[in-house]
């Protein structure tokens, strides 16, 4: 009887680790693999927003990705072009224009948590007037996409060649906090650059070279 | 005379005699010379266990990675984009042109100027290797005051004080220099010193010319150096003068010289005739078409003998010339008749510091109708202002002590003069010292106020290195330390502090600008020199008189024959005077000729050592004879064919303070020998045996006795490493050498154009079809050995474009140096009457490439272009490839190199991965340049124009001697070259068809054998 019990006990436990492990492997990476790796950044920044609901170009704010091997993380003053006048969500500023006008009184300035961030690291105060105290502070995001050392990924052939940003970065408008779609392993480079070779990118032929030399030297 | 046997080649006087003389060890397995130290099975095992334990103790997760963008963005500046900016390369007094390539905000490799007359597109490889300087981290940070650092405002309060005491009450106020080009500063310095009663700027040059200016003091009425115009020169003839190497302006000069080399494959061809008269072999002898070795004193003889035969009515020359060797006599008028052939087209130049020689050499140059024409006077150059009688008689002050303030300007006296420690007590008698300067260096440590100056990159300053030609630098970074220029210095002492770069921009307002001649605004002016980096302004008023024969000449104090050496002074071309000792790429650096690396030898011909009995690496005394105590050295021995019998020579600059941080350099291993010797320092510094006499400083010392000290020191040299010949006793039946180098002489040339070709044996026929076809690019790259002077700033051009680390002295002699590109240097002929021919080596990427098929992991494999690839994050280090490679270009990672400094790694090419230990590299053909070009050419939406690919090397050769290119464009200049007979590849019948191809060695002499056509087995 007791023998038994103890039978039952560890098959029950047996099928539950299957279980659990099972759900695990799904997302089991190789070392070196980070993807669905989706860091808490900083600033609460999204790319839902702005790119998608807004529809800003990519280039508008990862102006080097055209023209360098880097895309480039826009500077502070490029948020400031817009967030000089824009200083919370529309919502929140409807909201507190209702209320002061409920209360009877001047509306007063809403200035998101976010964004003070951004002030805050450009020593402003919430006035965007400079500080004088404060020292500037740059923002230090967490890189996302990271390749090896050893590989030299050129954004400017890409984007020139007609690669959408999406191929590789997935449906960056639509996430509120930016995660990596892809595996960004060389075995999905070179597939994609023979798909390329065979296929052409929006009909137009292209010769995406698949040596060693494109990217490791 | 035509020989039957083909030339041999040979790279030391071990492997000189043939089979049965020499060391077989090497000339069997190089690597099979016993290591220093001694491993075992068991420390091995050791080692190794160790490892294992380490590298599961190093497992750990990913790291979160932060990008830090900047908060307000530079519009000029998108990231991973590099600038160039226009300057002056501050390496010596040359004042070459430069590019300065900077990379997100920081300076990463200098480039030559093309459009810069000063240097015109090349750049030496001591100022390619300065940009290391600038992320120094033993440069100095603040400014210090009796060796306690203090704040800018302190020290000046301290020397104001002193100074305006020294104004209103009067002194001696002497400011010490080396030449200084710079206009702004010179004039500053000037005005600085007009302050004070008796003020005086004294200029001495380490490697001094003041003989030369002395000699035209006399005979032209002005004390200037001419401008060597080497590009209109068909005779040179030089004696002991290194103007390839060392001699005032090397690369400005090689730019010239290479005028006379480059007319070969033309339809009439054409090559200026260089002979050369020296005691050493330096780097332009071992270039010569017809080079002499005569000890130092011969030369005035020699100048002499020429004089008789060139300058009309000069009778003491005549009797000089008598004591010449009738067969010699005879060579020196033939060349007489050459050069009065080429009247007006030919030069005579001299290196010595000697006044009677100088006198001579002016006689002929102007009998010869060269003044105008070869030698400039309008504009003279100004690289080399010293004069040494003014040096005796600040020492001379000193000794007195009457000396009230004494201001060191970016000179180290106590390092380069002869008085080495008298010198710094001497400082001590002065009540105010001062030394600006970037390091603390033997001067400083001696002086109470040191002022730290910024680098030449994070400066704004200009220079005049020619009359006329002036250039502008400007900074390509914010300064690193708390630093402050020269120039600001002087105005903050004379009450009117300013910039930098108003001072500059003020004095050109008043004094450029005016000279310019133009209609342009200042401004527009300003900012065209600035964006250009130079500007052409018409010369001045001559200031020299005509010629005249300067009819008292001294004649110099010819010392009697005696048993001992005449000990020959030289500055090598990397260290110079010693001002870049601190540098590991040129410490590092093989010397051309000799190939040894990390400190200085005495270097004795083949015959003297054979007399002597002493053999390389022994340990020698030197030692003056008659002065006592006199200066004493002991220095390694290194045997150096080509060389005088009679001739010691010993290079300068080296044993300096600053290459005590050498200490820890090269990986920690337990077998680790040190890089520095005994007293803690590379080399031996060895001015305490220059002399002044006549007020000038010599390099020659007379009546040197050397004796053995039984001890032995392993020079690290690189001359039997990575060898590539076949030695006699293992080649082939009837075959006597592999075809290497190709050469043949200019008569033989114009007769047939292919002539001195190899007699290969190519495959006519594959019984496979190629295994590459080149649809699109197809890299190429062709050396002329014709045009290239073995000068090595490709190699530390190299050095800086690819990360490639320093090794250290001990690593060197294991033959683990990393260079990329070496340059094979090889002798022929017998004994000490050698021919020198260079080759630079580097992966030759060839399309059945050895290495390929042997890789068990496809971590070398060849591309659609032609390429050799490397790929490092495959490579796991079986060193199959370096075995199976013909021309051993590969190069092995033992360690994971040094690289502990921070700052020092700003240097490194963000575009060109740092390899870690257990991986091969080797050359690349500088891909990151060609996939640069390539994705630009397509992202303008071009096609790829010739020249838009330059490799690292063959943007700073001076002489232009490296074509790169794209064989398959038939308009291509690659695609030219390697159509010229004169075209051949090195080990071409081992049928691996290399890309890279080299042009047949061509020297101008008569005589010679006819060499090549070489039939082998």
């Amino acid at each position: 009887m007791n023998r038994e019990l103890v039978t039952y006990a560890l098959l029950v436990g047996l099928a539950l680790s299957v279980l659990a492990l099972g759900a695990a492997a799904r997302s089991f990476h190789l070392a070196g693999n980070q993807q669905d790796y989706e860091p808490v950044q900083p600033i609460d920044f999204s790319h839902r927003l702005h790119a998608g609901e807004l529809r800003l170009d990519c280039l508008y704010c990862h102006h080097a990705a055209d023209k360098s091997r880097h895309a480039g993380i826009p500077s502070a003053d490029i948020c400031m072009n817009c967030h000089q006048f824009v200083t919370a969500p529309l919502g929140a500023i409807q909201a507190e224009d209702k209320r002061a006008l409920a209360e009877d009184r001047k509306p007063e300035q809403v200035v998101s948590a976010e964004l003070a961030k951004i002030y805050r690291a450009l020593a402003l105060d919430l006035n965007r007037e400079a500080d004088a105290p404060l020292p500037e502070q740059p923002i230090s995001w967490v890189k996302i996409h990271n390749l090896p050392d050893y590989v030299y990924f050129d954004h400017r052939a890409h984007v020139n060649a007609g690669v959408s940003c999406q191929k590789c970065h997935g449906n960056v408008e639509s996430m509120e906090r930016v995660r990596q779609v892809e595996t960004l392993a060389m075995g999905w480079c070179v597939n994609c650059h023979r798909q390329a070779n065979e296929t052409g990118i929006g009909g137009k032929p292209v010769h995406a070279s698949i040596d060693c030399t494109t990217c490791h030297y | 005379m035509p020989s039957e046997r083909p030339k041999r080649y040979w790279t030391s006087p071990d492997h000189a005699d043939g089979p049965g003389a020499g060391d077989y060890q090497h000339d069997l397995a190089p690597w099979a010379e016993p290591a220093p130290g001694n491993v075992n099975r068991r420390s091995f095992l050791k080692a190794a266990g160790f490892t294992m334990a380490a590298v599961a103790a190093g497992c750990s997760k990913a790291p979160v990675k932060h990008a830090l963008p900047m908060l307000h963005a530079d519009e000029t500046l998108t990231p991973g984009r590099a600038l160039f900016y226009a300057s002056v390369c501050g390496g010596c007094e040359a004042g070459c042109g430069m590019l300065v390539k900077t990379l997100d905000g920081r300076p990463i490799k200098l480039e030559g100027n093309p459009e810069n007359p000063v240097g015109r597109g090349g750049l030496c490889a001591v100022g390619q290797a300065s940009v290391l300087g600038l992320y120094d981290s033993h440069r100095l940070r603040e400014p210090q005051l009796d060796g306690r650092a203090v704040s800018w405002d302190e020290l000046d309060q301290t020397v104001m004080a002193r100074l305006d005491h020294l104004r209103r009450n009067g002194g001696r106020v002497r400011v010490l220099s080396r030449t200084i080009t710079s206009p702004t500063v010179r004039a500053a310095v000037h005005a600085f010193l007009e302050g004070f009663d008796d003020g005086r700027h004294v200029i001495y040059d380490p490697l001094s010319c003041s003989a030369i200016l002395d000699a035209h003091q006399q005979t032209h009425g002005a004390r200037i150096l001419p401008r060597y115009r080497f590009e209109h020169a068909q005779v040179i003839v030089s004696f002991d003068a290194d103007f390839l190497g060392t001699w005032v302006d090397p690369v400005t000069f090689s730019a010239g010289y290479r005028g006379g080399r480059q007319q070969l494959d033309q339809e009439h061809p054409a090559m200026s005739c260089h002979v050369q008269f020296e005691s050493r072999m330096s780097l332009t002898g071992s270039n010569a078409d017809t080079r002499y070795r005569v000890a130092p004193q011969e030369v005035g003889r020699l100048l002499a003998a020429l004089a008789a035969r060139l300058v009309p009515g000069d009778a003491a020359s005549a009797v000089r010339a008598q004591n010449v060797p009738a067969a010699l006599n005879r060579e020196l008028h033939e060349l007489a008749d050459r050069l009065a052939a080429a009247r007006g087209r030919s030069l005579v130049v001299c290196g010595t510091n000697e006044l009677e020689h100088q006198l001579l050499c002016n006689a002929i140059n102007h009998a010869l109708g060269n003044y105008g024409k070869t030698l400039d006077l309008t504009r003279p150059s100004l690289q080399k202002q010293g004069d040494e009688r003014a040096v005796e008689a600040l020492v001379h002050e000193l000794e007195q002590g009457v000396v009230d303030a004494l201001i060191i300007a970016d000179a180290n006296p106590v390092f380069e003069l002869p008085y080495g420690p008298r010198m710094a007590q001497l400082l001590d008698k002065s009540p105010l010292t001062v030394a600006f300067t970037e390091r603390m260096d033997e001067t400083a440590a001696q002086c109470k106020a040191v002022c730290p100056i910024p680098h030449f990159l994070e400066s704004w300053g200009d220079a005049e290195p020619v009359a006329g030609f002036v250039s502008v630098q400007q900074p390509a970074m914010l300064k690193l330390g708390n630093t402050r220029p020269i120039l600001e210095t002087l105005y903050a002492w004379m009450a009117a502090p300013a910039t930098a770069d108003s001072l500059i921009k003020a004095h050109w307002q008043q004094h450029m600008h005016p000279r310019a001649h133009r209609t342009e605004s200042f401004t527009a002016f300003w900012d065209r020199v600035v964006h250009d980096g130079h500007a052409e302004l018409p010369p001045l008023p001559p200031t020299h008189a005509g010629f005249d024969a300067a009819p008292g000449r001294a004649t110099a104090s010819v010392p009697a024959d005696d048993e001992g050496f005449a000990l020959v002074l030289y500055p090598n071309l990397a260290m110079r005077e010693g001002r870049h000792a601190y540098n590991p790429w040129l410490q590092e650096l093989p010397d051309p000729v000799s190939k040894v690396t990390w400190g200085n030898y005495a270097s004795l011909s083949t015959g003297a050592a054979k007399t002597l009995g002493v053999k390389e690496g022994d340990v020698v005394r030197l030692e003056v004879s008659n002065a006592s105590p006199g200066p004493a050295l002991e220095l390694p021995v290194h045997v150096q064919p080509g060389q005088h019998d009679a001739v010691v020579a010993v290079a300068l600059g080296y044993g300096g303070e600053s290459t005590r941080r050498f200490e820890g350099i090269g990986p920690a291993w337990f077998q680790r020998q040190p890089t520095v010797g005994d007293d803690g320092r590379v080399g031996k510094n060895a001015a305490s045996f220059l002399t002044f006499s006549d007020g000038r400083l010599g390099y020659t010392r007379h009546n040197v006795q050397i004796t053995r000290t039984g001890k032995r020191l392993a020079l690290a040299a690189t001359q039997h490493h990575h060898f590539i010949t076949v030695p006699e006793h293992l080649a082939p039946a009837g075959g006597l050498r592999r075809p290497i180098i190709q050469e043949t002489t200019f008569p033989a040339y114009q007769n047939d154009p292919a002539s001195g070709a190899f007699h290969v044996h190519t495959l006519e026929k594959d019984l496979y079809p190629p295994d590459h076809v080149y649809r699109g690019h197809h890299w190429a790259m062709v050396v002329d050995l014709a045009a290239c002077t073995g000068c090595s700033a490709c190699v530390i051009a190299c050095q800086a474009e690819n990360n490639i680390p320093v090794v250290g002295k001990d690593e060197v002699r294991r033959q683990r140096e990393m260079h990329w590109l070496r340059i094979d240097r090889y002798y022929s002929g017998q004994g000490d009457d050698v021919d020198v021919a260079y080759q630079p080596m580097m992966c030759q990427h060839c399309d059945n490439a050895p290495c390929e098929n042997v890789c068990p992991v496809l971590a070398t494999v060849h591309t659609e272009e032609g390429l050799n690839a490397q790929v490092y994050n495959r490579c796991v280090g079986t060193r199959y490839c370096a075995n199976n490679c013909a021309y051993k270009a590969r190069r092995f990672n033992w360690f994971t190199y040094r690289r502990d400094d921070q700052l020092e790694n700003l240097v490194l090419n963000p575009d060109v991965v740092v390899r870690s230990r257990g991986v091969m590299e080797k050359c690349s053909l500088c891909v990151q340049r060609i996939q640069e070009a390539k994705i630009e050419a397509k992202r303008r939406g071009e096609p790829l124009a010739d020249g838009a690919v330059q490799t690292a090397c063959q943007q700073s050769c001076p002489m232009q001697a490296i074509t790169f290119g794209d064989v398959n464009d038939p308009e291509s200049k690659i695609a030219k070259r390697l159509a010229s007979p004169r075209h051949f590849r090195v080990l071409e019948e081992t049928n691996v068809h290399p890309s890279v191809g080299y042009l047949t060695l061509v020297r101008n002499r008569v005589d010679g054998a006819q060499e090549g056509s070489v039939h082998h087995g």
